[in-house]
């Protein structure tokens, strides 16, 4: 199964406003490795002709990109006012 | 004066356990939850060890929204082709039933509840920002530039603590303190569960796994729970090994996990329901950070208390009775209307003889052997080799066990130096 | 004077959990959790940007179970200055027309008011009756699907969004406006606020309180009845790849399956 199939089974209540993580392009383009595109488990991070592309709305909160980056461009916070991540069963 | 004897932050089992003592104790207690409803954002693999909330809710195995009581007890090894497992039932499970499988919504949903029960004030929803700190001391929480006050501040923030991280109380998780877990659950009849686990009414399935078959040389463990009508399974990632690897995917180990040839049946015809991810704590002893000071006190994954030795997984447990500890002392700290690190050290007192330290103390240094290239790829290796020459009939002369086990241990590559030195390591450390 | 605003709001279903049960026929609800219809959100925000600019006390009436309690309380953390749940044992199973008629009772009986603020309809039952017929009820003007509200001198202009542009109207008040979904972005709940309304709390009328009597509300108020629910199977989408070459072999393919239309100018 896709993880694009898995992850349209979830529940999100999507911030308009806020993106709760943040990246800075400036860094990843210069980044060696781009680890958070085979950390995160949503695939919240992609590579598309050598660029990154993030998008915060597909992201399940787990923190993983927040380790995963070890040069300093992914800003990680709590979504805010109950948006995000709604499971059913956790 | 503050508004509140005690903030707590995170409606886990930790806060909520927390909050339900205080709460029971007199204390008037505010309880902030940013999901909505309570248990929306956590994951768990999904057993809950441990009879902890007895001391809070008697009667907690009656009224929570437990699934099953782990009966059957499975800790495994995967290769590609193989699996070697040790089966364990007893009925002595039936008769003292230590652990349940849980779903996390439902579970903390309960236990919020029971807090607003005992008088807590239950806020969802709402994310807190930050701590506020007077002349050193915390003073309570802020939300959209306001503070609200309180004599301690109990952060339940579980593994990802971002609150307890930016006051600086403690360090950002890393490839070391944490693994990534993934899980998913999927959706089959009761009866095909009981069957398809050889289980009656009640009675559940608790696998771990070694997942031993992920190529270059990336760790990983797996788990398979069952649950009333659905079933757990999923995989925590060793990050250290990912990140050394960079070319494996996360969510593909899940994939990799569920297609195995002897986890795909289990799950055959079953419906996904969920995907979700989070931390699993990993830290050892050392790395557990001080979980008290001048007017707060952290419980939970925030405060570092899990264990794994790679035959059991637990957390929600320590959670619970960090929680109830923390809970204690608060009561203790109103007593004295002192609420200083030298007030508070109370907390540690308690935590030093019981289950949430004294478990990381004895097993110092397991992590490393549970994420060890030993437990990973030397055993499975080797107990599939031996057990391949012993058991399969190839019409040649049958050998000794000694012999068949030397063999193995050089198409392996391992010197029976290496294998004794390590092998003690392992059996101390467990 | 201070303008009166009313908010109507409604607990729903989330629509992203709401299964049908495939034996029942009926919505499970068991693994379904409520929140605030997400329209009302938006009446509510559009409530309280008046609030901002020129002043109004703010009220948010519902009708509903008691577990509609988190809603009136996010109402109340997201800036509200009371909150009233019409509920009662009498109003279960109502279809749109007593649902109408409760609200507009209730907002009868909260006296004077200025404006009225709906969403343009749930997404439990998307008939957008319930706004318009309030208004009916009440024997005032009403403005629908709005995506901006604004107050001058005893008038609201409003902005329409129709299929062919916009149409701004200006109306005296007292009107009902319903305010479509997403035509803003609601203000964050706030803990402060949230600890203030949970200490405060809300009121909850009976049809009593209202004035209603129990013959005319509730599924005995109800004139239509709902005989048989089915879900609708999910068509089989065949997912093609196609290639850049090939996309005038498509074009062709959707033409001659009438999907499909040629136009030619004149």
């Amino acid at each position: 199964m896709e993880i694009e199939e898995k992850l349209a089974l979830l529940n999100y209540k999507t911030d308009p406003e806020y993106a709760h993580i943040t990246v800075n392009p400036s860094i990843c383009e210069t980044c060696p490795d781009h680890f958070c595109t085979f950390a995160c488990p949503a695939k919240c991070y992609t590579l598309i002709e050598g660029k990154l592309n993030f998008k915060y709305e597909d992201c399940v909160e787990c923190g993983t990109c927040d380790v995963a980056c070890s040069h300093g461009s992914v800003k990680w916070t709590n979504p805010k006012d109950g948006h995000g991540i709604k499971y059913k069963f956790g | 004066m503050s508004e509140f004897d005690a903030i707590v932050v995170g409606a886990g089992p930790a806060g909520s356990s927390s909050a339900i003592k205080m709460a029971s104790g007199g204390l008037n207690v505010l309880l902030v939850e940013r999901g909505d409803p309570p248990g929306s954002k956590n994951v768990s693999g999904g057993i809950l060890w441990g009879k902890d909330l007895s001391s809070i809710i008697p009667d907690w195995e009656k009224s929570a929204p437990l699934e099953r009581y782990v009966e059957r007890k499975v800790t495994s090894f995967l290769t590609h082709d193989s699996e070697i497992a040790i089966d364990f039932k007893t009925k002595k499970f039936q008769q003292d039933k230590t652990g349940y499988s849980v779903l996390r919504t439902r579970l903390d949903g309960y236990l919020a509840r029971k807090a607003q029960q005992a008088g807590a004030m239950l806020v969802t929803g709402v994310t807190v920002d930050s701590l506020a700190m007077k002349d050193g001391k915390v003073v309570g929480v802020i939300n959209e530039g306001e503070t609200i006050t309180s004599d301690v501040v109990i952060l339940a923030e579980g593994p990802n603590p971002r609150v307890a991280i930016s006051a600086g109380l403690r360090e950002k998780p890393n490839d070391k303190t944490v693994a990534v877990g993934v899980k998913q659950v999927y959706k089959l009849p009761e009866n095909v569960i009981n069957d398809r686990f050889n289980l009656r009414g009640n009675a559940g399935f608790a696998g771990e796994y070694v997942i031993s078959f992920l190529p270059n040389n990336v760790f990983a463990g797996g788990f398979l729970y069952t649950n009333k009508d659905t079933i757990s399974v999923g995989v925590v990632i060793n990050l250290e090994t990912l990140r050394k690897d960079g070319k494996t995917h996360s969510f593909d180990i899940m994939e990799q996990f569920v297609q195995h040839p002897y986890i795909a049946p289990f799950l055959e015809g079953g419906q996904l329901q969920e995907y979700s991810a989070h931390f699993v704590y990993e830290g050892g002893y050392e790395s557990l950070p001080k979980p008290y000071g001048n007017g707060y006190m952290m419980v939970g994954d925030t405060a570092g208390f899990s264990f794994s030795n790679g035959m059991i997984l637990q957390g929600m447990n320590y959670a619970i009775s960090s929680g109830i500890l923390a809970g204690e002392s608060a009561i203790e700290a109103k007593k004295d209307n002192d609420f200083s690190e030298v007030s508070l050290s109370r907390y540690w007192k308690k935590l030093e003889v019981s289950p949430a330290i004294l478990d990381k103390k004895n097993f110092r240094g397991i992590n490393s052997v549970v994420w060890s290239g030993l437990v990973h790829r030397t055993i499975p290796a080797l107990l599939e080799t031996s057990l391949q020459n012993m058991l399969y009939e190839t019409g040649a002369p049958k050998k000794h066990l000694s012999q068949i086990l030397l063999k193995s241990m050089s198409s392996t590559g391992v010197s029976s130096k290496d294998m004794m030195i390590q092998g003690y390591r392992l059996m101390r450390r467990m | 004077m201070v303008l009166e605003i009313i908010v109507m709001v409604k607990q729903v279903p989330d629509s992203q959990e709401v299964v049908i049960d495939p034996v029942t026929m009926n919505l499970n609800r068991s693994l379904t959790r409520n929140v605030t219809n997400r329209a009302d959100e938006n009446a509510l925000e559009a409530a309280l940007r008046l609030k901002d600019s020129v002043g109004a006390n703010v009220t948010v009436v519902s009708m509903g179970p008691p577990q509609a309690e988190t809603t009136m309380i996010e109402c109340l953390a997201r800036g509200a200055d009371r909150a009233i749940l019409a509920s009662d044992r009498f109003f279960g199973g109502a279809d749109t027309y007593p649902t109408g008629l409760t609200l507009a009772a209730t907002i009868s009986k909260i006296g004077k008011f200025d404006i009225i603020i709906a969403g343009e309809e749930t997404s439990d039952s998307s008939t957008g009756h319930v706004g318009p017929g309030v208004a009916e009820f009440l024997d005032i003007d009403q403005v629908t699907y709005t995506s901006k509200v604004e107050y001058k001198d005893g008038y609201v202009i409003a902005e329409r969004e129709l299929e062919d542009g916009t149409e701004v109207v200006k109306v005296p008040t007292p009107v009902l406006v319903t305010v479509l979904l997403n035509s803003n972005v609601p203000r964050r709940q706030t803990l402060r606020r949230k600890i203030d309304a949970i200490r405060k709390g809300f009121e909850v009328w009976d049809h009593d309180r209202i004035g209603l009597q129990p013959e005319w509300v509730g599924v005995r108020g109800s004139p239509t009845i709902v005989r048989r629910m089915r879900p609708i199977k999910e068509r089989e989408r065949a997912a093609k790849k196609i290639e850049l070459s090939a996309v005038g072999d498509l074009v062709k393919e959707l033409y001659e399956k009438n999907v499909l239309k040629l136009e030619v100018d004149s």
